[in-house]
């Protein structure tokens, strides 16, 4: 038993990404919803606990993280492990939600399947051993997160309007990537990342072009502004699962990827000033962009869409700072745009418009407590991993003398203020109108994971110190050298 | 004898009960208001077993999370905050007796709610003068903005929403984009943020930078009132009377000056000598903020307005004192805040007790009502005066010690300013109250019951009338106990 489990702690990454594979195949036979259901949550559940004992091992232990070397191109670094663990984390707590958004559904054992589907993409993407893998991964997510989104189209058919939106950008996404991909393995000599990370590129021309390409593409795919122009339509109209799924697992998985890729393309000299300042044009434009459709938003779902953009954007300058802090910071927002994404997006009432949220705290008090946890966290309140992760990005940026970092940063969270106060207003302090008083408390028992990631972000945005340790050890060996 | 850390427990605990209480036990009327009383009571006696602890040389630590590396959510007696606990729980003592008989007199219909957010108001402001470094300061102040927000938007209607969100908007906006990058600056030159009598600032710090940080943290601050981030005060106006005792009175407007006065004793300490331009920049703001405040409350008719008003000005003054590098000026400002809360909250309750009774909330309205009920508008008149700074009461004793202070440092225009301000103090609270008690009595249907307002509604006022008088003994007791700041080792 113990030399099983050893060989299973010894392939952690690849249990949690075939795990979620297996367990789609076995949701797509099972002849019920339910049934489909119980099968997503026991494999998310071993992703989740592989991945985490992996992150545990590399990243609070400080032990030297096991490499696998064939098979499946996979390679562990820092910020994949974490983002790893984070991925497969939020894909177990939305299995164990599932039911609430599938029910009796016909199509049920489908969509859980196609859930899993994404999530294998998901975690594969932040173990990748190379820009290929990577693709492929993300193609896979992707592939599966539009037909699940097209899913919802029996009860509402705008969900495959949706569903079109989100197969357009991936698509030009897809081919943007591709392009860049073969640009940077050109310049580099390889698409692996152990190549990448000692590059001396024979074309930098080229390997800037591979890296500006790469970037566009996953920031496009993470609702990056002014690349989101799909995003409202996916988010509003989507089906349920799909829009948790790709709000909190998609975007903290792609701008997983985006840091990491960034972690390789800095340490080339050549390249390290262009890209620092791609990403933060990039990462202003989606700031100032996100905030102000954010403010302007008045469906809860396409708010956490264009919220997620002004967070991602703070991501970004982050990243863009090029020092262990600014990618520790990185990895701190993502962690905090994840779990306020889900909790918005799990304890959203199926009616997304905001109306639907005035009165809700009398008549759904713990999915408003969700929201209300959701919300704080994206204002960016004391003691929520929101609050966590701007103080970082801001002592980073103050530290690096990136004083307007900190000022964009300051200015995503008063614009944060703005949305986030306004659902909390409606929340607590509004009557519901006739058309929603008879919305009451959805999803009874499969609230829990949001309730959750509600108090885990509570109880971690008070005592941190395990993620800022995380957090600090993946940005010290991201390229994959042991802290 | 319960030791000081108990006490503090107490002091931070009791007040968020009450708010558990309300919530819980929303009726009876009767279990609420005495649950809420009992708790408000527990509250004061442990505050002033506190202030007996401290002045004993007590100390106490409560440390409840490690938000960030060598930053704690901590909370720790020193003579200021124990000073400033002492005065909200003794006045949110009154303030619980006084708002449980308003709301049964006015049948509120969420009484409980009403209450519960007060009492959230009084566990932020006893969190932010117990605070133990600037992450704890700032939690509080956001603590204490997100706690009266319901309470401005109280009403439900348009207006009450829209005067909510000023409020809302002008306090995070303030601490966020203001404080918080101060917070964040200090921490990142010095690695702490522990409030300390020596300041901060003990590393090398230039004069630009300690300038720079001044700014924001004073501006930061917006309780304490000072333009362009006053708009909260006026806004606040729009709430119930007991809310606007709350606000105005009892918890935010003191957290201001407290929060300023901590800024400048634990965070620049002898430093704030090295940042004489912006402190000098900033209290010539003061000086404007409080003449024109006073100016504008002249012509505010709703009584909750000019008290708004009156507060700003009130506020200024404490700001204003709080930035003059010396001791004089610390005790001037410790000795502003305490004043200028007991006679608020006697205006408040006052004004409150006379809506309560007659219906009226217009200042022209409240001509003569001084003799229908003389108690309130004896008080109402005390309060005023220690408002204006009339000798001898505690709102004089302040004004000499900030002109003194004034003149210490060679800013004698800040003198004029504060001279300037009382006259106008005088003009917005003189003629009103000396209408209220000699004008031509309104006819006695002018009562909504025949027998006037009730003695839980009037009792309060006179103690808390009581008590602006009492401080005029207190000011050398007062001076004794914070000396410990201006004492301490080099």
């Amino acid at each position: 038993m113990a030399a099983l489990l050893e060989i299973a702690r010894n392939n952690a990454a690849l249990i949690a990404v075939l795990a979620p594979f297996v367990g789609a195949a076995l949701a797509a036979l099972a002849p019920a919803g339910r049934w489909a259901c119980l099968a997503a949550m026991a494999a998310a559940t071993i992703a989740a606990v592989a991945a985490c004992d992996l992150a545990a091992r590399a990243l609070t232990m400080a032990a030297a993280p096991p490499v696998a070397e064939s098979g499946l191109a996979l390679r562990l670094d820092g910020v994949g492990v974490f983002i790893g663990a984070l991925v497969a984390t939020l894909g177990a707590l939305i299995a164990w939600a599932s039911p609430a958004f599938v029910t009796r559904a016909p199509q049920t054992p489908y969509a859980v399947a196609l859930f899993l589907l994404a999530l294998t993409g998901w975690i594969a993407s932040a173990y990748a051993g190379d820009l290929v893998t990577l693709h492929l991964a993300f193609a896979l997510a992707s592939v599966a997160t539009v037909a699940a989104a097209a899913l919802g189209a029996e009860r509402d058919r705008a969900a495959l309007s949706a569903a079109l939106r989100l197969l357009i950008a991936a698509g030009v996404a897809g081919a943007v990537l591709t392009i860049g991909v073969a640009l940077i393995a050109r310049a580099g000599g390889g698409a692996s990342f152990v190549s990448l990370a000692h590059a001396q590129l024979s074309a930098p021309g080229a390997g800037g072009v591979g890296y500006g390409l790469a970037f566009g593409a996953l920031a496009m795919m993470a609702g990056v502004a002014p690349l989101n122009l799909w995003t409202a339509a996916f988010y509003g109209r989507g089906a349920a699962l799909a829009v948790a799924a790709f709000g909190a697992l998609g975007v903290a998985a792609l701008l997983g990827a985006l840091t990491r890729l960034a972690a390789y393309a800095v340490v080339a000299p050549a390249l390290g000033e262009g890209v620092s300042r791609a990403l933060l044009a990039l990462g202003l434009a989606s700031v100032a962009i996100g905030s102000v459709q954010a403010v302007g938003a008045r469906d809860l779902r396409r708010l956490a869409a264009y919220a997620a953009a002004a967070q991602a954007g703070c991501v970004l300058i982050a990243v863009a700072m090029g020092s262990p802090a600014g990618f520790a910071a990185a990895l701190v927002q993502i962690f905090a745009l994840a779990i306020a994404a889900l909790a918005l997006t799990i304890a959203a009432p199926p009616h997304g418009a905001l109306e639907a949220l005035d009165g809700l705290g009398r008549r759904a008090p713990f999915a408003s407590l969700a929201l209300t946890a959701g919300a704080l966290s994206l204002m960016g309140a004391p003691l929520t991993l929101g609050f966590l992760g701007r103080w970082r990005l801001i002592e980073a940026g103050v530290g690096g003398g990136w004083w307007w970092a900190a000022g964009a940063v300051i200015f995503a969270s008063l614009s944060a203020v703005f949305y986030g106060g306004r659902l909390i207003e409606r929340i607590y302090f509004r009557r519901a109108s006739v058309a929603h008083e008879r919305v009451h408390e959805p999803w009874r028992v499969f609230l829990a994971p949001a309730l959750v990631v509600a108090f885990a972000g509570v109880l971690m945005g008070a005592d941190p110190s395990m993620l800022l340790r995380a957090a600090d050890n993946a940005s010290r060996f991201l390229t994959g050298a042991a802290p | 004898m319960i030791a000081a850390h108990i006490l503090l427990m107490i002091c931070l605990g009791a007040p968020l009960a009450q708010a558990f209480a309300a919530a819980a036990a929303p009726r009876p009327p009767g279990l609420r208001d005495t649950l809420q009383i009992a708790l408000s009571l527990t509250h004061f006696i442990a505050a002033c077993l506190l202030f007996g602890a401290t002045r004993g040389g007590a100390e106490a630590r409560l440390v409840l999370a490690r938000p960030l590396p060598h930053v704690e959510l901590a909370f720790a007696l020193e003579p200021l905050g124990v000073l400033m606990a002492l005065v909200a729980s003794g006045l949110g003592m009154l303030h619980a007796f006084h708002s449980a008989a308003y709301l049964r007199a006015v049948a509120e219909p969420a009484p409980a709610r009403m209450q519960a957010f007060m009492a959230l108001a009084s566990f932020a402001a006893s969190a932010l003068a117990f605070s133990a470094n600037l992450f704890t300061f700032f939690v509080a102040i956001q603590a204490l903005t997100l706690a009266t927000f319901p309470l401005v938007a109280h009403a439900g209607d348009d207006e009450a929403r829209r005067a909510a969100r000023v409020y809302l908007a002008t306090l995070l906006t303030a601490s966020i984009g203001l404080l918080l990058p101060a917070i964040v600056w200090t921490y990142a030159i010095t690695e702490r943020l522990e409030f300390s009598a020596l300041g901060v600032f003990t590393p090398p710090v230039d004069a630009v930078t300690l300038n720079a940080l001044l700014v924001l943290f004073v501006l930061g601050v917006a309780a304490v009132g000072l333009p362009p981030v006053h708009r909260w005060l006026p806004s606040s106006a729009l709430a119930p009377f007991p809310a606007v005792a709350s606000i105005q009175g009892v918890a935010v407007a003191n957290a201001g000056g407290i929060g300023v006065l901590k800024i400048t004793t634990y965070v620049f300490g002898p430093r704030l000598a090295e940042a004489q331009i912006a402190a000098q920049g900033l209290m010539a703001l003061a000086g404007a903020a409080m003449c024109a405040a006073a100016l504008i409350a002249l012509s505010k008719q709703d009584i909750r307005e000019r008290l708004a008003y009156s507060m700003m000005a009130q506020s200024a003054a404490v700001a204003m004192a709080a930035l003059i590098a010396l001791p004089t000026g610390t005790f001037a400002a410790a000795l502003q805040v305490v004043a200028q809360a007991c006679a608020a909250t006697t205006l408040a309750m006052a004004a409150a007790t006379a809506h309560a009774a007659t219906g009226r909330d217009r200042a022209a309205d409240f001509a003569g009502l001084g003799r229908l009920m003389p108690w309130t508008f004896a008080a109402f008149a005390l309060a005023a005066a220690s408002l204006i700074g009339m000798p001898p009461f505690s709102g004089a004793w302040a004004r000499l010690w900030l002109i003194t202070a004034a003149a210490d440092a060679g800013y004698l225009w800040a003198g004029g300013l504060v001279a300037l301000a009382a006259v106008l103090s005088f003009a917005h609270w003189g003629p009103l109250a000396s209408n209220a008690l000699v004008g031509p009595a309104p006819p006695p249907e002018a009562l909504k019951r025949p027998d006037g307002a009730s003695i839980l509604l009037v009792a309060p006022v006179i103690v808390a009338a009581a008590a602006t008088a009492a401080l005029l003994f207190l000011a050398d007791p007062i001076a004794t106990f914070l000396s410990a700041i201006w004492r301490a080792p080099a």
